[in-house]
């Protein structure tokens, strides 16, 4: 013991107050008393790009259910004359002078040196484009007859906002109602892939023994495996009398199929940490059988978790369709995906002579980073108590 | 009795053999290519390397140009397993054809046929395989004795070209320069099958293969060959070491211009000039021109791009008509030409009703000839010629070409307008009148009469095509739904009679010859989708598949045994005649477009290359009739 | 220690049954076999194939006998080191792989180097500047890599390379050197052709990385020994490199699992569309004509692989990491 003098340091005045923490006031203290789920919100906001993602998803979705309407034409009509004809601009001014929307009439030649089709636009004719019209008819959901789009080509003319492809069919619709196969898909896969993941993990996690040995050793054996070959061989095994829309739900299957074993490890290493927690404990002598424990009280505790990491793999789902598309065992006509329509455009003619086949790639990346940004945003907020 | 009598061009070649010494040209005889080789002694010199009766390309005859040695010509393949197209295209034969489709000794110096079915080919002397050992009667007696007849090597014996009916044709050597083979029957297959992209092989390199033949060498020298080929026996030895169609054995020796230096696995395959070949130009130069080939595996995406950045020099395969606009843009960038040629397919894309089809309501349906004159009416084929083809093919049905000799314009147009009132008319007529409210007509057993079409999908053509006609048949009440299947159980589907109607391509050889085999026209195989089990029937000697149950089926058969035992050109014709008729009446394949385009890209300064030709696998060889041993490289002055 | 990894390589055996199991089941499933799609690809070209031949090569491997029968072969095979045999290339499946491997081991390693070196910075940066600016821009870099499907994205990169520095197109190198022997030349050939795939493959793998040492280096720092090391003053870079890096790095190990497999079966679309000379399209076409043993083979091989990789990554883990020693593995 010396008698050297303390160090210098701060002294709160203050009297002390052992309740203070938990006293409500305006402001900060209101994460003290705030639910998880608005802790989640509150974490979630702050991730700007995830918000403006998650609108953009919630829009696009909400699209792919009125793609009859958003498209000018319907996925299959082919215009003969217009066979690769380059996108078309719409114009607001003609002749100096503020106009109605219009585009130009076009002509077509053809250039037999290289057969190629010329395409001038005769600035001397304004066309009137057409809004909330009438179009291609179709049945919409099945049940309804209509005719009336958002917009339409003028009535003596075509409209071609991105071009058409070689059989002179609009890109744009295409690239439309291909937004409804490839965002269910992921959606669709991914349900299921989460729905297995949760059973197969949280049996396994909360089970352990046996299932728990005979799960690890499947997860292992279908990670091992490189994803193109079982995604090929599965495929593969798609009987080819089946309709084009059974071929759909037999993808997503096998998209979702090979999916859920990600999910599941997590579920089980999560479930294996949690299920010694006192509060299970509690439940059990309380009672409760595993599937109340399980789905009661382990999933919820890390039930955000699950849904961001759901949400990045959602993409994954979507690029897995183009690249089956890409390697011609994916869906078939006339269902139209993007992947199916990229698979069109994959040659070098297309990118040298008829670029705007490409466009459906734009959709695909926009998507792609949504569902990355909102998944990064999701997980960030999930855990709210760090 | 016909004696094949000597050429006007053999005469020609023979006379121009004795002007040697007067060369016109001033370009040395020896190839550069050898010149070092045959001063180190390692190569004998260019005159003793020739037959003594070399064949002599006449190029000014043919408007072509006589050129110089040297050069390599680069190519590009979508897989390893394409260097067979190396034989396919260089198509040195025994008997081979020409641009007309004349048949020629090649190979052979001369042949005469006696009867129709005695046939004694005279082989030139001094010649000689790739390796500098002769090639005599010798080759044909190994190939015969030890091959062919060996059962031990050939299962099943002689094929069925060697024999007529049940038996097999006799093999003579009249001296060592000449063979003979003599058939019970006529034998008018014979000769083409000899002239065909993948020849029948009468002669294989005996004192090469002779080391791999149990006959010849013993177990102990055996054992260590099969050990390091892998192989499981000596016959599999000897198999892989003999494959002549696949060049894969740089050192099996081969007649052909180039002969293999790169033995697979590899990524660039290297073919140099053969230093016996039997051709020379009128000049006296030893043909091939080129000194090598190079050819470089790529994936099949990127041939066009590679192709259109010049990294080819002779390109046509891997490329298509849709490519045509790309590569005639790169003409202005890089030392290319592209050229179109007509592909020989009776029909670019066509539809064909399968007869064999299970179930009874629509085999019944195929089976009545209206429906398918319907069917054939209600295409459009004007609208699938504009967006497909550029208005460059021809409407026409699945028949042969206006290129051959035995194409009548009746052929081609029957059934071949676009007529949907007439087709409406028929349909109505052939029980098929009935309609549900959305203008689809029903069959006589209430069910709507959609018709699945089933494509390989292998070309972004087929499919094209498919939803044009689908429009076309929606017209006339007959919804089309397109469904594609894979390539490899397409076939077996079809046999089984799972497949409703399929779409291939027409006939394979849409320029025949009367001497040529119209088997193509009757049911004689399972790959034909109209009738694959009618086909089996007939290919598999009737122990399988049933006996065509349609009377003009079985006449189309009939005419074709009979065209088997006719001996004269004019009762071929006469016989090709009948079954072009009778397949043109009843439409038993339904063609849309024929004459498609085929590009051709070739480096700019390659010459002797026609800039217009027919593009086919039969009877032309692709290239194989156009002789590319005479192309040359014409270098900057 | 000892004990454990005794263990470890005793259940692998297992696990090696069940994915020759699954392989087998791969190729075994899709209807038809080899010969029937050779037969019909040859007859789209309008050539009739060999029919003596396919039937020599149908019996010589069984095809008439069922199917367990030619498993056991397959697999008996594989124990004693015969691969089979590969119909497509006519060679046995051993001597048909050659080349490939080493290119494809060469544009796997600089890819992961690649990756590595590109996403350790952004990584480090992107964790400490959270939501910043520089943040959500490099990840938005990082993640266009994955966005566009890679054969779109290869086939672009193609055109476009061969456009403005008039690099050949495909392949790893330009044609004259496909058989030369290694040269200044070849090397500078090569390396004007790798960095293409190397781009496009590392993209991908980039931005996951990136995630991945983000969201991990993000829970160590604020682990309250970070705060207890700031609050006595620590330099912020050491703070930051001395105990939550190393923490964050146990993924890297982790990944070895991963990482394994991809190095010797490469990115097969990218290198389908680039016709790069690797095994990843070797193994696609082999899949596609149902070649089965050299698929097969090959797929054995590649999860062999994976699950040495598991079992190093696991190793190293428990000797590295004494927390999960004693978890005995519970979460890997």
């Amino acid at each position: 013991m010396t008698d050297i003098p303390p160090l210098p340091h701060h002294v709160n005045p203050a009297p002390f107050d052992p309740y203070a923490a938990d006293k409500v006031v305006d402001g900060r203290s209101f994460l003290a008393v705030a639910s998880p789920r608005q802790l989640m919100w509150l974490n979630f906001k702050r991730h700007r790009l995830a918000l403006v993602s998650g609108i953009f998803l919630l829009l696009i979705y909400a699209a792919i259910l009125i793609c009859e309407f958003l498209a000018p034409y319907d996925l299959h009509t082919r215009k003969t004359d217009y066979i690769y004809a380059p996108p078309q601009a719409i114009h607001i001014f003609h002749n100096g002078q503020l106009t109605a929307p219009f585009t130009y009439a076009r002509s077509v030649t053809l250039n037999m040196e290289n057969l190629q089709r010329i395409y001038t636009d005769d600035l001397t004719r304004p066309q009137p484009v057409r809004f909330f019209c009438s179009g291609d008819p179709y049945e919409f959901w099945g049940l309804i007859k209509s005719d009336n789009h958002l917009i339409c080509p003028p009535t003596d003319g075509e409209l071609f906002l991105l071009g058409t492809d070689r059989l002179g069919r609009d890109v744009l619709s295409r690239t439309i109602y291909g937004a409804r196969i490839s965002l269910t898909i992921g959606i669709l896969g991914v349900m299921m892939s989460f729905v297995l993941g949760i059973v197969i993990g949280g049996l396994a996690g909360y089970h352990g023994g046996i299932f728990d040995l005979v799960v690890q050793r499947i997860t292992e054996v279908l990670q091992s495996i490189p994803s193109i070959p079982l995604w090929m061989a599965l495929a593969a095994i798609i009987p080819v009398t089946w309709s084009p829309l059974l071929v759909y739900v037999g993808i997503t299957v096998i998209l979702g199929l090979l999916d859920w074993t990600g999910l599941a490890r997590a579920v089980r290493s999560k479930l294996l940490a949690l299920r010694e927690e006192d509060y299970v404990l509690a439940a059990r002598l309380m009672g409760a059988g595993p599937g109340r424990i399980i789905g009661r009280h382990l999933i919820p505790g890390f039930m955000s978790h699950l849904i961001a990491s759901a949400t990045l793999t959602i993409p994954g789902m979507i690029l897995g369709e183009t690249a089956l598309s890409f390697l011609g065992i994916g869906l078939r006509a006339p269902i139209t995906s993007w992947g199916i329509l990229l698979t069109e455009a994959r040659s070098v003619n297309i990118i040298a002579l008829y670029p705007w086949l490409m466009f459906p790639v734009v959709p695909v990346i926009l998507v792609i980073l949504a569902f990355n940004f909102l998944g990064d945003g999701l997980r960030d907020a999930a855990d709210p108590y760090k | 009795m016909i004696t094949k009598p000597i050429s006007r061009r053999t005469v020609l070649g023979l006379l121009a053999a004795t002007a040697l010494p007067h060369r016109a040209f001033a370009g040395p005889l020896e190839p550069a290519f050898f010149a070092d080789a045959v001063a180190a002694g390692d190569l004998p010199d260019m005159t003793t390397r020739l037959p003594k009766n070399p064949r002599v390309i006449n190029l000014a005859a043919m408007g072509r140009q006589v050129g110089t040695h040297g050069g390599k010509i680069r190519m590009l393949i979508g897989g390893q397993r394409d260097v067979r197209l190396v034989p396919v295209n260089s198509y040195a034969r025994l008997v081979g054809y020409d641009a007309a489709l004349a048949l020629h000794p090649d190979v052979a110096e001369s042949y005469t046929v006696e009867d129709g079915r005695i046939f004694t080919f005279t082989l030139r002397e001094g010649h000689r395989w790739s390796d500098g050992s002769p090639f005599t009667a010798e080759d044909f007696r190994y190939a015969w004795d030890d091959v062919i007849t060996n059962l031990d090597l050939n299962k099943g014996g002689p094929s069925q070209d060697l024999r007529s009916g049940d038996e097999v044709c006799a093999f003579e050597i009249l001296d060592t320069l000449t063979v003979r083979y003599t058939f019970a029957a006529p034998a008018p297959d014979f000769l083409p099958r000899l002239a065909a992209p993948l020849p029948l092989i009468l002669a294989l390199p005996g004192a090469y293969l002779r080391q791999f033949n149990a006959r010849y060498a013993d177990e102990a020298a055996l054992a260590p060959l099969i050990e390091e080929f892998r192989v499981d026996d000596w016959q599999g030895l000897h198999t892989k070491m003999s494959r002549q169609n696949r060049p894969e054995n740089p050192d099996l020796p081969t007649l052909e211009a180039w002969r293999p230096r790169t033995a697979p696995p590899a990524e660039q395959f290297t073919f140099e000039r053969n230093a016996f070949f039997h051709r020379v130009d009128e000049t006296g130069q030893q043909l091939p021109y080129v000194d090598e080939l190079e050819l470089n595996v790529s994936s099949t995406e990127i041939i066009t791009a590679k192709t259109a950045t010049g990294e080819s020099d002779l390109q046509l395969a891997g490329i298509g008509f849709p490519d045509y606009t790309l590569l005639k843009s790169a003409e202005k960038t890089y030392p290319l030409k592209v050229s179109l040629w007509k592909r020989t397919q009776g029909s670019a894309v066509s539809l064909m009703p399968n007869l064999n089809y299970l179930d009874p309501v629509w085999r019944a349906l195929f089976h009545d000839v209206r429906v398918r004159r319907a069917l054939s009416l209600a295409i459009n084929r004007a609208e699938i010629n504009k967006v497909i083809f550029y208005g460059l093919g021809r409407e026409a049905a699945d028949t042969v070409l206006p290129e051959s000799s035995l194409y009548r314009p009746e052929y081609a147009s029957a059934y071949a307008d676009f007529d949907p009132e007439q087709a409406n008319a028929l349909l109505d007529e052939a029980g098929l009148a009935t309609r549900d409210i959305y203008g689809t007509r029903l069959l006589p057993d209430g069910r709507a009469a959609g018709i699945i079409v089933e494509s390989a999908g292998e070309s972004s053509l087929e499919t094209d095509v498919l939803e044009l006609i689908t429009d076309h048949f929606r017209d006339v009440g007959i919804p089309l739904y397109i469904r594609t299947s894979q390539r490899d159980i397409f076939r077996s589907r079809a046999l089984g009679g799972a497949v409703m109607m399929s779409v291939w391509q027409g006939l394979d050889n849409g320029i025949p010859t009367a001497d040529m085999s119209p088997e193509d026209l009757a049911p004689t195989s399972d790959a034909q989708l109209q009738w694959p089990v009618w086909g089996t029937y007939y290919s598999s000697g009737e122990s399988a598949g049933e006996a065509p149950d349609m009377p003009e089926a079985q006449q189309l058969v009939d005419l074709l045994k009979q065209w088997r035992s006719t001996i004269t050109t004019e009762d071929r014709a006469a016989i090709w005649h009948q079954m072009l008729a009778l397949r043109a009446e009843q439409v038993f394949s339904i063609g849309t477009v024929n004459g498609g385009l085929q590009p051709i890209v070739r480096a700019a300064n390659l010459r002797n290359l026609p800039d217009e030709g027919l593009f086919g696998f039969v009877p032309t060889s692709y290239l194989g009739a156009y002789l590319p041993d005479t192309l040359w490289f014409e270098r900057e002055a | 220690m000892l004990r454990y990894i005794f263990w470890r390589v005793l259940a692998m055996i297992p696990t090696l049954f069940l994915i020759s199991a699954l392989v087998f089941a791969i190729i075994e499933l899709p209807p038809g076999d080899y010969f029937e799609s050779y037969v019909s690809e040859l007859q789209a070209l309008g050539e009739e194939a060999d029919l003596a031949e396919i039937e020599l090569l149908k019996e010589r491997y069984g095809f008439d006998q069922p199917m367990v029968v030619r498993y056991v072969r397959w697999v008996g095979g594989m124990l004693t080191g015969d691969y089979g045999y590969s119909f497509e290339y006519r060679l046995p499946v051993n001597e048909v792989v050659g080349d490939r491997l080493w290119l494809t081991i060469l544009v796997s390693t600089v890819t992961i180097i690649f990756t590595w070196a590109l996403a350790f910075p952004i990584g480090l940066y992107a964790a400490t500047h959270q939501y910043s600016f520089g943040d959500y821009g490099l990840t938005l870099v990082g993640l266009i890599g994955i966005a566009i499907p890679n054969f779109i994205l290869a086939l672009v990169m193609l055109y476009f390379a061969n456009i403005w520095f008039g690099t050949s197109i495909g392949g790893l190198m330009d044609r004259e050197f496909v058989n030369e022997s290694m040269s200044w030349e070849k090397f500078k050939s090569i390396l004007e052709h790798l960095w293409i795939p190397v781009l496009i493959i590392g993209a991908g793998g980039t931005a996951g990385m990136v995630r991945r040492l983000r969201a991990n280096l993000l829970d160590e720092l604020q682990k309250q020994y970070v705060t207890t090391a700031r609050a006595k003053g620590l330099h912020p870079l050491k703070v930051l490199l001395k105990y939550p890096l190393r923490m964050a790095l146990n993924f890297f190990i982790s990944d070895i699992g991963s990482i394994l497999p991809a190095v010797i079966s490469g990115a097969e679309v990218t290198a389908i569309v680039l016709s790069l000379e690797t095994t990843g399209p070797m193994l696609i076409k082999a899949l596609q004509s149902q070649d089965m043993y050299l698929a097969g083979s090959f797929l054995m091989f590649l999860a062999f692989l994976t699950v040495i990789g598991v079992l190093v990554s696991d190793i190293a883990l428990a000797l590295l990491d004494p927390r999960i020693r004693l978890g005995q593995g519970s979460s890997k």
